[in-house]
């Protein structure tokens, strides 16, 4: 039996809403995939784009972005500061042509503990399938090897 | 004598300004920057459409800073970010005079900030078209051809960081590239690191570049970096409906937020 492939997700999520979610999944028993590691925050205007930058740079697969759902925000509009800069940041991705598949942007309420176990189920399901992020690991690696063949055939 | 030589130089005469930054011919390709403070330089001065450089980066620096009567000589990309930087609050303590040449070969000399926020709303200038055409292609291109675009390109970099230091925009005393307890960026060039690099200058630029060019033109390799802020410019106009160095007082596109903002791909 071949060994099916483990991806590496981080969540960075909001200590208001999302992780109070998660903590509801745990306390109800749900199951859900426990590829996830989460990192808690105190809000997602707080989730720096760069934090996700490094989190791929250090091994991550695939990633979770979540908070709180529009009008719900704990300090009233840091999710609304938050969505914008997603809505940059994606389409800024998109054009350098950066796997944008690999980040899951999500509102989970504190109440929706059945929604958060979906939303990371789905997500591995999803990374699994587009297999581990070698595009961006090998980045380094790739263009070396470029580099020494082009000056072998040279 | 020019009718712009005799203006900097009655300038000088009366004390309006005790500094000016201009333009004069060079060896090189274009035309350079030219400071001088007494009226004997302004034989050396010129303004001609290759004076394409953007001036306005120099008003950061202690030195014109510590100068207080500063003129600038502009084009529009200057002007324009002339606009930005007084929405930003950047230019309080520098007494200015801002001259330009306009298409029809006139000399202006701005008496305030309202004046040139007029003429930039007037004149507001396009993309050039080999960057229209660049950025066509590019969005024609498949997700997997861009990023081998831009990975080949970003392999080249040497991360002198020239197109920070030529930004006008640039202006943070400490950069988040020398920032080390996190280290957030690669210090060596690898083109991982360089990627981080180009994504965080685009990212805190984004809603405040004023596609003057400068950073691609400056690139030691040629990588179009200034491409990646020219898209997102474009992004944002269309989402949130906001031009960049276009009014002195609009606040900056991500500070603020609309309810109603609308966004497809959150689940």
């Amino acid at each position: 039996m071949s060994e099916q492939f483990e991806p590496k997700i981080v969540a960075f999520v909001c200590n208001w809403c999302t992780y109070a979610g998660a903590d509801l999944a745990g306390t109800s028993r749900t199951k859900y995939a426990t590829n996830v590691s989460i990192i808690r925050f105190p809000c997602t205007g707080r989730i720096d784009f760069m934090l996700l930058m490094k989190a791929f740079e250090n091994g991550a697969d695939g990633i979770i972005v979540s908070g709180c759902h529009p009008n719900d925000c704990h300090y009233t509009s840091g999710n609304f500061h938050a969505r914008r800069r997603w809505m940059v940041y994606k389409s800024m991705l998109d054009f350098m042509g950066f796997d944008t598949d690999r980040i899951t942007f999500s509102w989970v309420s504190a109440a929706e503990g059945t929604k958060w176990a979906n939303l990371v189920n789905d997500t591995t399901e999803k990374i699994r399938e587009k297999g581990p992020f070698t595009e961006f690991k090998n980045l380094d690696y790739s263009n070396f090897e470029k580099i020494n063949n082009d000056a072998i055939t040279e | 004598m020019t009718p712009l030589q005799n203006k900097v130089a009655e300038l000088f005469e009366n004390g309006t300004i005790t500094l000016m930054i201009g333009f004069k011919s060079a060896l090189t390709k274009l035309p350079v920057p030219f400071f001088f403070n007494t009226a004997s330089g302004v034989d050396q001065l010129i303004f001609t459409p290759e004076c394409k450089g953007n001036l306005s980066v120099y008003l950061h620096k202690p030195e014109v800073k510590q100068a207080k009567k500063v003129g600038l000589l502009a084009n529009i990309a200057t002007l324009r970010s002339l606009v930005q930087l007084t929405s930003e609050n950047q230019l309080g303590d520098i007494e200015k005079t801002v001259l330009t040449i306009n298409a029809q070969n006139e000399l202006i000399v701005f008496e305030n900030m309202d004046e040139v926020e007029a003429y930039v709303q007037a004149n507001f200038p396009e993309y050039s078209e080999e960057d229209k055409k660049l950025l066509e292609q590019l969005n024609a291109m498949t997700r997997t051809e861009r990023w081998q675009y831009w990975t080949d390109q970003f392999s080249a970099c040497v991360k002198c960081y020239a197109c920070r230091a030529v930004c006008p925009m640039c202006y943070c005393s400490s950069c988040t590239v020398e920032c080390n307890q996190p280290q957030w960026i690669k210090v060596s060039s690898e083109t991982s690191g360089n990627l981080e690099w180009h994504t965080t200058r685009a990212m805190h630029l984004a809603g405040r570049c004023i596609n003057c060019g400068e950073c691609g033109r400056i690139c030691p390799v040629g990588i179009p970096v200034h491409l990646l802020t020219a898209q997102m410019n474009l992004d944002i106009e269309k989402e949130f409906g906001a031009k960049t160095g276009f009014s002195c007082t609009s606040g900056y596109a991500l500070n603020t937020f609309k309810a109603g903002d609308k966004e497809q791909f959150i689940k």
